[in-house]
């Protein structure tokens, strides 16, 4: 009897893989050009932007997606060279990256789309001449204040660690952007090495503990919408949808100088797609692909075509366009040596238990 | 004529435990060894392994923070036995006797949520006690409160979670000991004028202890590793030596230090079933 | 108070109990099931905006959605099948033949079942790591089995207890070879077993999340995707998804436990 039992369980199931494989299947494009695996930053690239993309090139793109850069340098450290072919780092993981011989230059015959990117985004000193990079989005971690729960006046980093925001905040999962701010906010650079200076943004950091009620690098508008936080330390863009959600929902960027980023695209080293790869990042480059990414995801957009048809809503929404001068005062973050993170995880740990 | 049996049992005892002795060697035994041997190492500056012998690791997990952690985890663990077991022990005996003309059906009941994915379960859960969730919804409309009351976000809304994605494994194991009781025993002794209170205390408890213990080991032990409910549910605050392994293999890149951590877990475990063995647990009940 | 006795006011106090149980047991569940029929379209799908049936429609066509189903399933069923290849064997061998080291396979054999999963997972990876095994679905099998293995062989030693060994004697005696009396004796006396093994196996694997988060490498299996889906919130398809499988769950517990097929067959065989 039992027998039976197992055996008509395993013919249901059976069925159904067959019901699904032909209903999932009927629905997907039959890619006979290939294929291309992105490994890419949660809440970044809309899903519609790459269903375009399979569908003018015929190249099937299998997205996976990280919070952080150290875990993204975790994963494909651990995986076989080549596994995921492009990846997204940041300003200075590109630089740490190119220095461990994971990326591979990219083919700039089939960069045609260059000319779409502000020149002040090129260039730049953790890349010269854009060998290894070509940027995709930046921004600034900013403050975000529910301005129905918070009455104050809030202007600044420092200003969330006042003892009365307890259990408000939803700050980043992320011990450099956490630890950093802590060191903003006492006006010291986010790259401290020194360890009388480390002692001391231990402390501050530490008084974060009480105040941070969620660490989510994800998807931080969630926690601002649902209600659960009031405060929050997040990407700009996370601040801006959440702001579209409730409008009492206000931005403040900090006057210490916010902590800047700016994120590239990459191909790894022995990628297997590399010509597809090469085809994907000139893609994103395009005017209407940037166009489509900002509208959903608003954060700093290199792309100054595309910055151009972005309209007056975008324009003066501070959230999504932002101000000169914070771009100016931000700090980018930069490597540190294996001993000083060390220093900086026991500081997180501590932070986090 | 009579067919000539085979002396030799080598040939058929290779065939059928060499496939296993093979995999446990190769899939077991080889990897934890060399986690063993990594928790000795340390790291160069691009975060790849060296081969140097290292006390460093061990060091690190004496600092006050990592101490810390481990109690919060084995409170966390505590707990959440503690109510899997109290809310787990009247719920078997029901169901496998007061109930016994349905208990198939009843046992089918509680297996049922066990195949729904637990992460979405639990994820239903953070939606229900979210401050704008139905809970707090229902609370303000029948003003039973003013405010929404912050249930997730810290170790309560972790151990409650905990308790709920493993409460079938304390279940199981109840339930196949309470089954095995001699009812005869029990009515005897109801018979002969003993309270409820005597007949649980001594002919119940000792009969099923067992399956307590068994219970709470396949409990306790998991807690301490389960790193998505405290992500989940305590939103990153209640953090279980399960979470500092995972950091060490993601954004913290050192795995000789997750190695070691590990190799504390298993330290931790051993202990724990060593202890399970000397209160007369019986192993084989551990896995059924 | 009540004029029932004592007994029944006892007994309805239990039903209460279990009931209360049972909601706590099944009420994310519910609010799961709600959620699918959700109308919202915009992250993180949180606020109810009125009912609908879109997203079950919907779900067909999130490929990649549904790949992640198909890989855990196809999962599930190789490393079902694998382990419980294995196991049969060496739980039957174990319990018929003597010889040294008995005892170290036997606490290999706790070794997955007891230690914590997230131990098991890091150490797979470091050996996948170590000897270039490709991460996919591959490494995901074979990742699977091992913890089924166990799992499976302490299920069929349960059975093997009252095991009598005069029948396979007498089998042989009768002239049969070792392979016959194996296939046509002893397996059917274990099948219970080996059921109840194949299908804790097969549970254990489709709610994996730990082991497979180490061992996954591109491929995503359904608790991974769901896992990424909380990550940026979940969208209502994978409510739906998961609803679906419920039912298709209940639909086998109910037909495989209930008198339904039994009356089925008494009345087609009444028929013939």
């Amino acid at each position: 009897m039992k027998k039976k039992q197992v055996v008509s369980i395993l013919l249901t199931f059976v069925l159904m893989v067959g019901g699904l494989t032909a209903c999932g299947s009927s629905n997907s494009n039959t890619a006979s050009k290939g294929s291309l695996n992105i490994y890419v930053w949660t809440e970044y690239v809309p899903d519609s932007v790459i269903q375009n993309f399979e569908n003018e090139t015929g190249i099937k793109v299998n997205v996976s997606t990280y919070s952080t850069n150290e875990d993204m340098l975790a994963k494909v450290k651990s995986e076989k060279s080549g596994t995921f072919d492009i990846v997204q780092p940041s300003d200075y993981m590109v630089e740490q990256m190119i220095g461990q011989g994971m990326l591979q230059k990219l083919d700039q015959s089939a960069m045609t789309n260059k000319k779409n990117i502000g020149s002040a985004f090129l260039n730049r000193s953790y890349d010269p001449n854009n060998q290894y990079s070509m940027p995709y989005l930046g921004g600034v971690a900013a403050i975000a204040v529910n301005t129905s729960k918070i009455k104050d006046n809030i202007t600044s980093y420092a200003d969330l660690f006042n003892s009365k925001y307890k259990n408000t905040m939803v700050a980043l999962d992320d011990y450099r952007a956490v630890i950093g701010m802590a060191a903003r906010s006492m006006e010291m650079s986010m790259n401290e090495t020194n360890d009388a200076k480390l002692a001391k943004i231990k402390a501050q950091t530490l008084k974060l503990k009480d105040n941070i009620k969620v660490y989510d690098s994800d998807s931080p508008k969630s926690e601002l919408i649902s209600g659960d936080c009031t405060l929050g330390y997040c990407w700009n863009a996370e601040i801006a949808l959440a702001m579209q959600e409730n409008p009492a929902i206000k931005i403040v960027y900090p006057k210490e100088g916010a902590y800047e980023f700016l994120d590239n695209w990459c191909i790894t080293k022995g990628a297997k797609n590399a010509a597809n790869a090469n085809k994907f990042i000139n893609y994103m480059m395009k005017v209407e692909t940037a166009k489509a990414v900002s509208e959903e995801y608003p954060y700093l957009q290199p792309n100054k075509a595309a910055v151009a048809l972005l309209g007056e809503k975008y324009k003066n929404n501070k959230a999504e366009n932002i101000p000169e001068d914070v771009i100016r005062n931000g700090e980018f973050l930069k490597n540190l040596d294996t001993a000083t993170l060390a220093k900086y995880n026991a500081i997180w740990t501590e932070l986090k238990k | 004529m009579i067919k000539q049996r085979f002396r030799s049992n080598a040939g058929p005892a290779l065939v059928m435990i060499g496939p296993v002795v093979l995999w446990l060697a190769f899939f077991v035994a080889i990897p934890l060894i060399y986690v063993l041997v990594m928790s000795f190492c340390g790291i160069d500056k691009n975060y790849n392994v060296i081969f140097r012998f290292t006390m460093g690791n061990y060091r690190r997990m004496f600092d006050i923070d990592y101490v810390e952690i481990y109690g919060q985890s084995i409170l966390i663990a505590f707990f959440s036995t503690v109510i899997c077991l109290v809310l787990g022990y009247p719920f078997s005996f029901l169901i496998a006797r007061t109930f016994r003309s349905k208990k198939t059906i009843l046992y089918m009941m509680v297996i049922i949520p066990f195949w729904t994915n637990s992460l979405i379960r639990l994820y239903g859960w953070r939606t229900f006690l979210g401050t704008n969730g139905l809970l707090n919804k229902l609370l303000l409309t029948l003003h039973i409160t003013s405010e929404p009351v912050q249930f997730l976000f810290n170790r309560s809304a972790t151990i409650l979670g905990m308790a709920y994605v493993l409460f079938p494994f304390m279940v199981l194991p109840l339930y196949t000991a309470i089954e095995k009781l001699d009812q005869a025993q029990l009515e005897a002794s109801a018979d002969l004028g003993a309270h409820f209170r005597s007949t649980f205390l001594h002919i119940m408890l000792p009969q099923t202890a067992s399956g307590i213990f068994s219970g709470c080991i396949m409990v306790f032990i998991p807690c301490l590793g389960y790193f998505f409910v405290s992500d989940i549910l305590g939103g990153g605050n209640a953090d279980v030596i399960g979470n500092l392994i995972q950091r060490q293999f993601q954004s913290g890149n050192n795995w000789p230090l997750g190695a070691a951590l590990s190799i504390i877990l298993i330290v931790i475990t051993l202990l724990l079933v060593k202890l399970y063995q000397k209160c007369g647990g019986d192993m084989q009940s551990l896995g059924v | 108070m009540c004029r029932q006795t004592k007994e029944k006011c006892a007994h309805n106090a239990g039903a209460v109990y279990c009931g209360l149980i049972y909601a706590f047991l099944f009420l994310p569940i519910v609010v799961i099931v709600i959620n699918s029929f959700n109308a919202t379209n915009t992250k993180p799908y949180l606020t109810w905006k009125g009912f609908t049936l879109d997203w079950y429609g919907k779900l067909f066509q999130n490929s990649a959605l549904l790949d992640s189903f198909q890989n855990t399933l196809f999962i599930a069923v190789t490393s079902t099948l694998l382990s419980t290849f294995i196991g049969t064997l060496a739980a039957v061998g174990m319990y018929k033949y003597k010889f040294r080291g008995k005892n170290i396979i036997d606490g290999l054999l706790y070794i997955p079942v007891v230690i914590p999963e997230i131990v098991l997972g890091i150490s797979l990876l470091t050996l996948f790591t170590n000897t270039n095994i490709p991460r996919g679905l591959l490494s995901l099998v074979l990742a699977h089995t091992t913890f089924c293995i166990p799992f499976v062989i302490f299920n069929i030693r349960a059975r093997l207890d009252g095991y009598d060994k005069s029948i396979e004697e007498a089998s042989m005696d009768l002239g049969a070879n070792r392979l016959t009396t194996f296939l046509r004796i002893t397996l059917p006396v274990l099948a219970p077993g080996i059921g109840g093994g194949a299908l804790l196996a097969f549970t254990l694997s489709i709610d994996d999340v730990i082991v497979s988060y180490f061992t996954n490498g591109l491929t995503m299996t359904f608790p991974l995707k769901v896992m990424e889906s909380i990550k940026s919130g979940v969208s209502p398809d994978v409510n739906a998804l998961s609803t679906l499988i419920l039912l298709a769950t209940m639909v086998i517990v109910i037909l495989t436990q209930s008198n339904l097929l039994k009356n089925l067959r008494k009345v087609l065989k009444r028929q013939s």
